[in-house]
């Protein structure tokens, strides 16, 4: 297995306050990994780093054999990388089919984009009942399918998750984790962020759990679920 | 009691002038969508494309080229492709390198801007400190329908004016830059991490808001016969107002504003025939009232928090 996403010692920061320390993980091509990690241990920056949103202050990142440090965003989303983003972030003003046409923006070919539509549509009927209406109006449950959905749209090799399921029902959180497997039997290699980590656990091949901005365990799930440093990441909340 | 002509004539003139306040302020609102900036060169960026129209006329009267037709295309197209370049320019080298900054920092850096553009036309352009009659290029032909009386030229610069404001319409909704133009005003981080090229997006858009503002330049050069280096003062303050009463950020408000302000105008030049100037006082007080009433403008563009 070849590593599809390499971070090498990777130092970020707001302001003067070190957000990220020194983290070098890897993520495998075909694979799903998890990070997990508390809330401002910096998952979401990692993230940011990534997409090139949040400048390194150290460190490189390595994508599919490319040095991509200090390309511009768009040029590593042409790389074939996508995300769903904390919070999902919709375009409210825009309707929901406009939103899966912004997230296929680089795809040239109507004939590829419309296929696209149709297997969003096909994952998710909601949104094709709703296609016309805009995003902003949209339940939070829907804004998820469709944060989704248009992270598919331009089929990335590899699609950054973060915290999809945060403010969803159950049900829905369950949905979402059968979706994602579903994404990654299509082939997506997902690096996922999630504060559910028993679900997470279940679904990823490998996992990094982020402490204060450094990776402070590393391992399989089952390795994970013993060790204590997850607890301890969690304040002994994880019911792993 | 007024006349019904004069109503008649009032209501065209106010069309007129409609259509190009809204054309200047589409252009604040286009900035203020992708960037968050008040771009205060606007106003003499429209000077500029007034200027330029100027010479590519004087120019094609020396090589004895005048035919109406031709020179009003390229009075047209040639400041409309100027000022884009110009407009681009000053968001690559004076509006994206202050990103981050106070947007103060902005306004005043494009204040600065604007002044220099202005200054450099009222010394380096022969005669620039003056008034320049500016050609009438339009058919100047009458028709009296009734009491009004209508002159094709009027009518052909506000179908003018009209057609470009759909064009820009059907770019902004149909078009995959218009829906770029839409996704960076609403989320530009997002935008990126769709593979929207933020720069280019930035640039574009600020290269169109330039050439609707040489286009009204021209326009009114054309309905006024006269053209001078103050001209984008006035029209920039106009403009922005217009945005601002419209909802900055809403296309459709700033075209709505420009039509307001100025039936506004027209509203106190008729109450107000003896002292034509205080037609301006009157438009700008009204327009601080409703912004008083409404701060967000008459189409709030972002939710209550941004207000
Ligand atoms: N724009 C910013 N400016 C200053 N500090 C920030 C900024 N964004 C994040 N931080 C700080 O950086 C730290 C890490 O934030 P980050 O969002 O990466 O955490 P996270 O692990 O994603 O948390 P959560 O689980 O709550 O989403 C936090 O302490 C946060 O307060
Ligand atoms: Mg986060």
């Amino acid at each position: 297995m070849s590593a599809l996403l390499r971070l090498e010692g990777v130092r970020a920061a707001y302001g003067h306050a070190d957000v990220l320390v020194d983290v070098s993980l890897t993520v495998e091509e075909g694979r799903i990994v998890c990070l997990l990690g508390a809330n401002g241990a910096g998952k979401t920056t990692l993230i940011r780093c990534v997409l090139g949103l949040t400048l390194l202050r150290g460190g490189r990142i390595f994508y599919a054999d490319h040095e991509i440090t200090h390309l511009p965003t768009h040029r590593r989303v042409a790389l074939g990388i996508g995300c769903i983003p904390e919070g999902r972030r919709v375009f409210p003003k825009l309707t929901v089919e406009e939103n899966l046409l912004a997230g296929a923006y680089q795809e040239r070919s109507w004939t590829r984009i419309r296929e696209q539509l149709e297997r969003v549509y096909t994952v998710f009927p909601r949104l094709a009942e709703r296609r016309g209406q805009l995003a902003g109006t949209l339940s939070g449950g829907e804004q998820a399918m469709l944060s989704i959905g248009r992270g598919l749209m331009r089929r990335p090799r590899l699609l950054l998750v973060d915290e999809p399921s945060l403010g969803l029902s159950p049900l829905l959180v369950r949905e979402n984790f059968r979706v994602l497997e579903e994404i990654h039997g299509s082939g997506v290699t997902i690096f996922l962020v999630e504060q559910n980590v028993r679900q997470t656990l279940r679904i990823a091949h490998y996992g990094y759990v982020l402490a204060g901005g450094r990776l402070v365990a590393s391992g399989t799930p089952e390795v994970l679920r013993a060790d204590p440093a997850l607890q301890a990441a969690y304040f002994g909340s994880a019911t792993a | 009691m007024v006349d019904a002509a004069l109503l008649a004539q009032h209501a065209v003139n106010a069309l007129m002038l409609g259509i190009m306040y809204a054309l200047v302020a589409v252009g604040f609102t286009l900035f203020f969508g992708v960037l968050d900036v008040i771009k205060f060169s606007h106003g003499d960026v429209l000077t500029v494309g007034a200027f330029t129209g100027l010479t590519v006329w004087l120019a094609l009267v020396a090589v004895d080229l005048a035919t109406p037709w031709l020179a009003v295309a390229l009075l047209v197209l040639v400041p409309a492709l100027a000022t884009a370049l110009l407009g681009a320019l000053i968001g690559r080298f004076v509006v994206l390198p202050l990103k981050g900054a106070p947007p103060l920092n902005v306004l005043l850096a494009t204040l600065m801007c604007g002044t220099i553009l202005r200054e450099a036309i009222r010394l380096f352009y022969p005669g620039g400190a003056n008034p320049k009659p500016f050609p009438a290029l339009l058919p100047t032909t009458a028709y009296q329908l009734g009491n009004l009386n209508l002159r094709l030229d009027s009518v052909l610069l506000f179908l003018t004016g009209v057609a470009i404001v759909v064009a820009l319409h059907l770019v902004i909704n149909r078009t995959r830059l218009g829906l770029a133009i839409r996704a960076v005003a609403q989320d530009a981080e997002i935008a990126r991490v769709m593979g929207i090229d933020h720069v280019r997006t930035v640039l574009i858009t600020f290269a169109i808001g330039s050439a609707l503002a040489a286009v009204a330049g021209i326009m009114h050069g054309l309905y006024y016969n006269e053209i001078n280096f103050s001209m984008g003062l006035l029209l920039g303050v106009i403009g922005f107002s217009s945005a601002v009463v419209g909802g900055l950020g809403n296309v459709y408000g700033a075209i709505l504003g420009g039509f307001l302000f100025a039936f506004l105008q027209t509203l106190g030049a008729m109450a107000m025939p003896f002292a034509s100037a205080y037609r301006d006082v009157f438009a700008f007080a009204v327009v601080i009232a409703i912004m008083a009433v409404r701060p967000t403008g008459l189409i709030a563009e972002r939710g209550v928090e941004r207000a």
